[in-house]
């Protein structure tokens, strides 16, 4: 296992962890705060799709 | 035999009929219910069944136009079954308070979710030719290739996803309830999909090229991450 196929990983748990601070913040009304984890969230899983795809495109 | 037969043209057909059984479980558990409730308007009705027909389209669409259709399908289902809860919101506060039809619901859709994100299962009669016999002690290639370290990485998503339905089941207003409801959905299915893509591009690494190069190839999205990092750490010092 290479050190990038543990970063992307890593950026997939912190995806998961991203989302599920964006639900929490959605559902105490703290849109702000929901918007900021969640767009965290789909960043953090493009880069990790990204760093783990061996053939993709640029 | 009847169970197995079931399952291998099941498995033949593709990851949308794969899909549409548990689909179709999450489908009956929490969007009918709703929409044949007391009081429901047409509107809800006619998503729900717009919902259905757009699960069960997605087998013969994926046929005839591949994975697009498979993916405009899950979608169709998904924004239907939200039209529907949106269009009869006060059948939502009896599914929330009765909690063993909310977490039927919950398992329905992580099930859902699973199933649409994760591939498709290969034709049964492929599994038992390439293993010889389906009570053989050798474990047919197609499961072989799916390494521990695979199952590792689809198990973590899985997981996540799981955690992910767990937030807002408490929230009181019900367009809140809804729009938290749907959010995690999403959250979910994306999460199970990088996972299992991480999963699948891990296994074929070494005609991968160089980690430097694969982290270059993600630099847009690890600087935009950064960015937000030293926003958020800017927004959160300011208070």
């Amino acid at each position: 296992m290479q050190l990038v196929d543990v970063l992307a990983g890593a950026l997939v748990v912190a995806a998961g962890a991203a989302f599920f601070s964006g639900e929490a913040a959605l559902a105490r009304t703290d849109d702000l705060h929901a918007l900021y984890w969640l767009v965290v969230g789909v960043v953090c899983l493009r880069a990790g799709v990204q760093v783990a795809r061996p053939g993709a495109k640029a | 035999m009847g169970a197995q037969r079931l399952l291998g043209r099941l498995s033949a057909t593709g990851a949308a009929a794969q899909a549409s059984v548990p689909g179709a479980y999450a489908w009956a558990v929490t969007v009918a219910p709703a929409a044949w409730s007391r009081g429901a308007p047409t509107l809800a009705r006619v998503a729900a069944v717009a919902a259905l027909l757009a699960l069960f389209g997605g087998i013969a669409g994926e046929r005839a136009w591949g994975a697009r259709a498979r993916f405009a399908s899950l979608w169709a289902f998904v924004l239907a079954s939200a039209l529907a809860w949106s269009s009869a919101p006060a059948a939502l506060a009896p599914l929330r308070v009765d909690s063993l039809r909310g977490l039927a619901g919950m398992l329905g859709w992580a099930l859902f979710a699973f199933a649409s994100a994760a591939p498709a299962l290969p034709p049964l009669e492929s599994r038992l030719d390439a293993s010889g016999s389906s009570q053989g002690e050798q474990p047919a290639p197609v499961r072989a290739a799916w390494s521990r370290r695979d199952a590792a990485y689809v198990a973590v998503g899985t997981l996540l996803a799981a955690l992910i339905q767990t937030v807002g089941w408490g929230v009181a207003t019900v367009e809140r309830a809804l729009l938290v409801r749907f959010t995690a959905l999403a959250a979910a299915l994306a999460v199970i999909a990088a996972a299992t893509d991480v999963a699948l591009h891990d296994r074929s690494a070494r005609a991968s090229p160089s980690p430097a190069a694969r982290v270059r190839r993600a630099m847009l999205p690890l600087l935009l991450l950064a960015l937000l990092a030293v926003a958020g750490l800017m927004f959160a010092s300011r208070g």
